[in-house]
């Protein structure tokens, strides 16, 4: 009962957004349909779909490099390679705008290069986008790729080598199809993170749904637009992840005989080791070292310049409590749920717990627009406080921590607690002494999954928070949307300081892998 | 002892649900004064923090696009924070005054300090700082008499060698704003279509890039608000820029103004503390600062502008209210995207 009346409270933004764009005037609809829809579509799919290619070759290569070969040091470069997940979209974002600017840091070495004519791209384009978009998220696919192909039964390759396969035509056409399942959910995370990312596009002005959301909320005096366009988004959203599913139903592969054999990694060559060592050197310096070290740069000179506002550490204290205070909810209001799907499945409780993952699909402004409607219908008392922003939080990030939290409970066998209510231990003392106990390991990962990810939440705080309350990722957008590239370096670095080891941790765990 | 975790655990949780309730919506004491900006913060704190050292009234400021403060004041309604607006368009406070969002003030300072022209007439709102809308060219590029109208840059010779300001620009909207009310839809359709051509990929967030991008050659022009060329000017003065003010002359259209401006909510809660700002701000200090420092034109009659700037009265402004500019302000958002200016 509890659980159908959070997933009801969940899903009322949604609902309010998809009546609002459904009932308004149907010029809005044809101005949209004529002047912005269109270019939006083309803008949010040809970025997706960019972004997908270039994840796909980055990740299944370095994946198939580590756990193929013997490179040296190969345990590090794994490690190394996720790092850039524990970077903010629109931190890249904008510590490429430097570096791509004209005369900037990377044209003038393209110039030594290829001569003095010699222009890089803006990153103020499709390519722009493109580049900070797949940096920001092929460690999705090479974690995939890279559990699939430690898990793959060599055998199958050894038997098309034998049968006179050569090494090209044997990955392409043996070893590619069958992780085919795990390239496909990592592409479709990273297209979901495409599609409703606000930081990195806004921060290159790239229009996609997300922005063109943002700017009609903040540049028109109506919002009807915005919802019309929400709507769109949400359903492409929605689109997304039913094709994800579906994907994966259809190519699920099984293991016919017992022979199962792991790969064992190729001792290999020098001049191997050689190429390999700079391909990861190349790809992890673009994707974190650069930028890193860009950050770490601006922030010594703001700390030198003294240009370090007093107000950091209130800033930092927000951040702390909206992240902590959100966590915490989640995981409050996820156990229900969670022990909903996983312990009575009847179509009422799947309709319930697909309610609470609308969130999922609902990007950060969308989120915000939602809330903020439903809040000044309803209760417009509670406007311009906190709780607003912790509200808007909940319903964007509890699907993180029911993933999570559901995954945990279904590994638990109900047996146990089964046993404990047999011998007469009421519901809360079953849940206290059995589950509690030992789902906490999974329960504390959804919790710091949730907490890092409105560390760096924009849209929703950029539109939602209370005066005087800004945020560590609100500071970085206010000084880089001014360029001033020295006083929004050290919040991101602190960001990404607090995110490394949830980062870390996660791939270690991959329980709470998103 | 899994159990005495557990409860604990348990208990952190209720505790911190509970506190959330008891957290107060927040509210400020009575020092303290509550302004919604729109302007870039780099341009009104330092004139905010002045105002706080001389007073002791403590400022929480809230800075977001002026049409986003508009929509928030509008939802928030009674319950609003916010005592004062700031924003960097004339049009917003005027849609602001509209909507009974502002309060009309009775301040014999603000009738003598700021001209009619530059205020509401209830001085619901109060223009602060002018700035007008030019042409900064590259001197090695372009001769001053190359250029005479802003139209002129949707001609083909123009073609790549133009930077123009992102549609979500208040600034290109009240040009736009005013060149429909001048011109009419056809003629300014027609000449964003032109621009949009000549700019290409030039199209810039900031002011300051446009700037920047002239003075490196990048592009010959660019349109920006005139006190950002003084602003690069005092910064490198050798850079090869300067100001030329279009649409003069008998038939020309007028230069494009408009005001930064302020106006007190009609529920403030320290309604003493914002007449105290915006006494502060039309004084001769306050203007001062906009002057000196901002480089922008001192509403003020008896403040001087920058001996940089030509003066306010010495040129030809293009007609249009700046009270005007609020209704014209969705239509040309209209017009804006329709062209395909983003």
């Amino acid at each position: 009962m509890v659980a159908f009346i959070l997933a009801g409270l969940i899903t009322l933004p949604l609902l309010y957004v998809i009546f609002s764009a459904i009932t308004a005037d149907t010029a809005v609809w044809q101005r949209l349909w004529t002047t912005r829809i269109p270019e939006l579509l083309f803008n949010t799919f040809s970025l997706a779909v960019s972004v997908a290619i270039i994840d796909l070759v980055l990740g299944v290569s370095l994946a198939w490099i580590l756990t193929r070969y013997r490179v040296v040091g190969s345990t590090f470069w794994d490690w190394l390679i996720i790092l850039p997940l524990a970077i903010p979209s629109y931190v890249l974002a904008y510590t490429y705008t430097y570096l791509l600017q004209r005369h900037g840091p990377l044209e003038q070495f393209w110039q030594m290069v290829a001569g003095s004519d010699a222009q890089t791209f803006s990153p103020f384009s499709f390519a722009g986008a493109t580049l900070v978009m797949s940096l920001n998220t092929f460690p999705f696919v090479y974690l995939l790729a890279r559990s699939a192909f430690k898990n793959f039964n060599i055998s199958f390759e050894e038997a098309a080598r034998a049968t006179g396969a050569s090494r090209l035509s044997t990955f392409f056409r043996v070893s590619l199809p069958m992780i085919r399942p795990s390239l496909i959910a990592g592409l479709f995370l990273a297209i979901l993170y495409v599609v409703s990312d606000f930081g990195a596009v806004s921060m290159l002005r790239y229009q996609t749904f997300t922005y063109a959301i943002y700017q009609q909320m903040t540049g028109r005096f109506d919002n009807t637009a915005a919802a019309c366009l929400s709507l769109l988004l949400v359903s492409l959203a929605f689109a997304f992840l039913i094709g994800e599913r579906w994907f994966r139903q259809r190519s699920r592969f099984y293991q016919t005989t017992g022979r199962y054999r792991k790969p064992i990694p190729q001792a290999c060559s020098s001049i191997q080791n050689l190429c390999f060592t700079r391909y990861l050197i190349v790809v992890i310096a673009t994707a974190f070292g650069l930028p890193v070290y860009l950050l770490i740069q601006w922030t010594l000179d703001a700390l030198t310049a003294g240009d370090l506002t007093t107000g950091f550490m209130g800033y930092l204290g927000n951040s702390l409590f909206l992240a902590g205070v959100t966590a915490t909810l989640a995981i409050v209001v996820g156990v229900p749920l969670a022990n909903l799907a996983c312990r009575k499945q009847t179509w009422a409780s799947l309709l319930c717990i697909q309610g609470a993952y609308t969130g999922y699909v609902l990007p950060g402004p969308v989120a915000a627009l939602a809330v903020l409607v439903l809040i000044t219908q309803l209760t417009p008392e509670l406007y311009g406080t906190v709780i607003v922003l912790l509200i808007a939080y909940l319903v964007h990030f509890l699907p993180v921590a029911l993933q999570g939290m559901e995954s945990t409970l279904q590994q638990l066998s109900p047996n146990l607690e089964e046993a404990a209510k047999s011998l007469g231990a009421g519901a809360f003392r079953t849940f206290s002494k059995i589950t509690m106990p030992l789902v906490r390991g999974g329960f504390v990962s959804a919790w710091i999954l949730v907490f890092v990810q409105c560390l760096k939440e924009l849209p929703a705080t950029l539109l939602l928070r209370p005066v005087g309350f800004d945020t560590l990722a609100i500071r970085i957008w206010l000084e880089a949307s001014e360029e001033l590239y020295q006083l929004a370096a050290p919040p991101a670095l602190l960001i990404i300081a607090i995110t490394i080891p949830v980062v870390l941790l996660l791939m270690k765990n991959p329980t709470g892998e998103e | 002892m899994r159990s005495f975790y557990c409860h604990k655990i348990l208990a952190c949780f209720i505790a911190l649900i509970v506190s959330l309730l008891v957290v107060p919506p927040l509210s400020f004491s009575d020092d303290t004064l509550v302004v919604y900006s729109g302007r870039a913060e780099r341009l009104i704190k330092p004139v905010l923090d002045a105002f706080q050292a001389e007073s002791g009234i403590t400022i929480q400021m809230l800075t977001a696009d002026s049409t986003a403060l508009v929509n928030r004041l509008k939802l928030e309604g009674p319950r609003s924070p916010a005592d004062v607006l700031i924003t960097n368009d004339a049009g917003t406070l005027e849609r602001a005054r509209e909507l009974h969002l502002l309060h009309p003030l009775d301040l014999p300072e603000v009738e003598s300090a700021i001209p009619p022209s530059f205020r509401a007439p209830d001085n619901s709102w109060i223009g602060l700082s002018g700035r007008i809308w030019v042409v900064v060219y590259n001197t090695n590029l372009v001769k001053p008499h190359d250029l005479s109208s802003i139209l002129e840059l949707a001609q083909p010779k123009w073609k790549g060698k133009v930077a123009i300001p992102s549609a979500g620009s208040v600034y290109l909207q009240t040009g736009v704003s005013v060149i429909r009310e001048m011109k009419g839809d056809e003629v300014t359709e027609d000449f964003l279509r032109g621009l949009k051509d000549n700019a290409g990929t030039s199209v810039y967030g900031k002011n300051r890039q446009i700037v920047a991008a002239v003075a490196r050659g990048e592009v010959a022009v660019g349109l920006v608000n005139h006190y950002y060329i003084h602003r690069h000017l005092a910064k490198h003065p050798d850079a090869p820029i300067a100001q030329l003010l279009p649409d003069q002359g008998e038939n020309g259209m007028g230069v494009v103004l408009n005001a930064a401006g302020i106006g007190i909510t009609t529920h403030a809660k320290h309604l003493t503390q914002a007449k105290a700002l915006v006494k502060f701000l039309i004084s001769t200090k306050g203007q001062q600062m906009f002057a000196s420092g901002n480089k922008e034109y001192p509403l003020n009659p008896n403040v001087e502008a920058s001996p940089a700037l030509l003066p306010l009265n010495s040129f030809h402004v293009a007609s249009v209210p700046l009270a005007r500019l609020a209704e014209l302000r969705d239509p040309t958002m209209t017009v804006i995207e329709d062209v395909g200016l983003r």
